[in-house]
């Protein structure tokens, strides 16, 4: 992004509000069109890709099936995950928090005497800030991923978590090529940009000993990690390097190799609208002569194992990443996913972020949806999108309105008063005929009320409101009771 | 190594703690995922002639490049494959038939070539474990034919040989193929490619700019 253009901040603990961080988005038009661009090109895709597929919801049914079993027993895989990795020369480690994982991290690389390392995109490692935190140790970290590059470059945040840079058109990314390669004469078209990049990482890839990657899955039967990507860069990591360090969230485990079978006909489909991502790799430990040497697993809780404890919210932990639900949110494509405050966005975000905060930082984002069910329709492993963001919703609300400073918040007043009233009918009645003759007077003949004045205002601002009838339905009730049968009308 | 810690311990006690109610017991697990409903289409229904044609209508959407032989005309199959691409200087696997390594090229056998080496070769030839039709996938489990990792990766042009036979219709039929489980593997779904600008998908980044698949036909067909 060019200068002058806000910096977007993907910390949730310093993120603003939601309902704040999505101002510069919904004025900024570029970004607006370059992501609703993006966003209705994979949508197209994917949904040609799903009617091919005559066994689509059977492929979802057991994708549910299979990460919920995975989850419930997930002590079970994750040590039998450590001790087949281990048995084939990997070395597991084993992280409770971002901080842990990433001073385990920087420990193997100083072991190395890295002083430069190549990754893999991995929004496990922006979930742990490990890029700031490497480069402030003195480790150079280049991102290979052509999106991350684009946004490494460029000084941007991931927007999306499949296609992080989708926020940024080629004129941008021309500009950030030109001014950090010294490309002058580069132009705009995406394939001189792609080859630009191909140029840039070719000599890190042989050059550089260490490199670093997310998993998309781990295999507990056979110890295996999974990396599913399209451009190659990833393949370059997992190959050339002397060193491979993996971060991987606790809750990426499988529990058999043969999963694979539905995980990766649903993943690529949902998530890029292909049949098929170009490159899957599957590795298991050290293989003599082949790839790294040396090997390393760090598996990482930060908040997970306290979802895992809640029946409604555990779901959250079966998603694989595929940003379906991103993609085909009404809000995340007016938004796009800055404003979001996370690496997360989207609606996966709105409920895996709060919750990875413990509930203490974007208590905004289970707000941030329209409760439409599009993310949980398209979702391949049947998260219930809806019903955690409505769960998530209620423990932010009992929280707020226990804290001191919210006795005479208007909507908490509101609320406690409309409580009051509705708990007995004496109440309710004496309210409605108050009611009655209060908004009598701003109704006007056509039975409608147009303005309010004071915080009605609010209301009549945009839309007019209809005045209380003459009768309610209770008189109305009551005065046929009191006739006889067939005459009120 | 780096000081062991109690994350470990603590990781898989809140684990533990947080599926006490439906974790089931150890002896109990393997039936209870053997269980799990798999009502997606396992094996296809199409015809072996049909299932071919589907791999290699799959493999052209994404820009391959496939020709069909013979077992008696594969030598000759590939050498023309060699010639048209222009290319000198090949890498071989270390298992890949001398019938293959067509003359009048400069052939590397690999036996631990280093990156730079395998880098100034301009293709590869390999053999493959296994076609998947619907997904027009390629998969390498990096058998002494396939080669390791490393020699489909750097030079920018692959030729794979594929054996009708070994094209299967669907993922699931993969999976079944498969015996006993890979340590290493790599699934190849046409050339390298990104669509990380505007979602316009250009062909090539890091991976082997340039795939060409020659199906072999039983001799029968």
């Amino acid at each position: 992004m060019s200068q002058g253009v806000y910096h977007p901040v993907l910390d949730p603990a310093k993120a603003r509000p939601f309902p704040e961080a999505v101002l510069p988005v919904l004025r900024n038009p570029q970004l607006r069109k370059n992501v609703a661009h993006a966003i209705d090109v994979i949508q197209a895709k994917r949904g040609k890709l799903v009617v091919e597929k005559t066994d689509w919801q059977a492929l979802r049914t057991a994708g549910a099936a299979i990460r919920t079993h995975a989850l419930e027993n997930l002590g079970a895989y994750l040590t039998q995950f450590e001790e087949r990795c281990t048995a084939a020369g990997g070395v597991v480690h084993w992280a409770a928090d971002a901080a842990e994982a990433r001073q385990i991290i920087l420990n193997l690389l100083r072991e190395e005497n890295a002083s430069e390392v190549i990754k893999i995109k991995t929004m496990t490692s922006a979930e742990i800030q490990l890029n700031p935190f490497l480069e402030a140790a003195g480790v150079r970290t280049y991102e290979t991923d052509l999106a991350e590059i684009i946004l490494q470059l460029g000084e941007d945040e991931p927007s999306h978590i499949v296609v992080p840079a989708l926020h940024v058109n080629r004129a941008q990314v021309r500009e950030i090529f030109a001014r950090r390669m010294g490309l002058k004469d580069l132009s705009d078209d995406p394939r001189e940009l792609t080859n630009a990049a191909r140029n840039y990482l070719r000599r890190k890839f042989l050059d550089i000993p260490t490199a670093i990657s997310g998993a998309n899955f781990l295999v507990a039967e056979t110890g295996s990690v999974v990396v599913v990507e399209s451009e190659g860069n990833g393949r370059m990591c997992l190959t050339l390097p002397r060193t491979m360090i993996t971060l991987a969230g606790i809750e990426k485990v499988l529990p058999r190799f043969q999963d694979l079978e539905v995980m990766l006909q649903v993943l690529a489909r949902s998530a890029t609208g292909e049949r098929m991502n170009p490159y899957t790799s599957i590795w298991t430990g050290v293989t003599p002569g082949d790839g790294p040497q040396k090997f390393h697993v760090v598996l990482l809780d930060n908040g997970r194992s306290s979802i895992l404890a809640k029946k409604t919210e555990r779901q959250t932990l079966k998603c694989i990443r595929c940003a379906a639900c991103m993609n085909a949110c009404p809000v995340y494509r007016q938004t796009g996913g800055h404003a979001y405050g996370s690496v997360y966005p989207g609606p996966i975000g709105a409920i895996l972020t709060p919750q990875l905060m413990q509930m203490h930082h974007a208590q905004t984002l289970p707000f941030a949806s329209s409760l439409c069910g599009a993310c949980y329709e398209v979702c391949p492993v049947k998260i219930n999108i809806p019903e955690v963001l409505l769960e998530l919703r209620s423990q932010v609300v009992n929280q707020e309105r226990r804290e001191a400073g919210r006795l005479f918040d208007p909507m908490y007043l509101g609320l406690r008063i409309a409580n009051l009233i509705f708990s007995r009918a004496w109440i309710f009645h004496t309210a409605q005929f108050l009611g009655r003759i209060g908004l009598g007077v701003f109704t006007r003949k056509d039975g409608w009320i147009h303005s309010l004045p004071s915080v009605g205002g609010k209301w009549t601002q945009t839309r007019d409101l209809r005045g209380l009838p003459k009768q309610t339905f209770h008189g109305w009730w009551a005065a046929r009771a009191a006739k006889p049968s067939g005459e009120a009308k | 190594m780096s000081a062991p810690s109690k994350s470990r311990e603590n990781i898989l006690e809140r684990v533990r703690a947080a599926t006490k109610t439906v974790a089931l017991p150890p002896a109990e697990l393997a039936a209870a995922c053997a269980s799990i409903p798999r009502d997606y289409i396992r094996r296809g229904g199409m015809t072996v002639t049909a299932c071919q044609e589907r791999f290699i209508e799959r493999l052209r959407e994404y820009d391959a490049e496939v020709v069909e032989t013979t077992e008696e005309e594969l030598p000759a199959t590939i050498a023309a494959q060699l010639a048209g691409s222009g290319k000198h200087t090949f890498v071989a696997p270390a298992g890949l038939p001398a019938a293959w390594q067509a003359e009048g090229f400069e052939w590397k056998l690999d036996g631990g070539l280093s990156a730079a080496e395998i880098e100034k070769a301009e293709g590869v030839v390999t053999a493959a474990f296994c076609g998947v039709a619907d997904s027009g996938t390629i998969v390498l489990h990096h058998s002494a034919t396939e080669g390791r990792r490393v020699i489909t990766l750097l030079p920018d042009w692959h030729l794979c040989v594929v054996y009708a036979s070994q094209v299967v219709e669907t993922l699931p039929e993969y999976f079944d193929r498969c015996g006993q489980t890979p340590g290493l593997a790599t699934y190849i779904s046409g050339p390298s490619a990104t669509a990380d600008i505007e979602m316009t998908r250009i062909k090539g980044v890091h991976g082997p700019r340039f795939l060409h698949v020659v199906l072999v036909r039983d001799s029968g067909q």
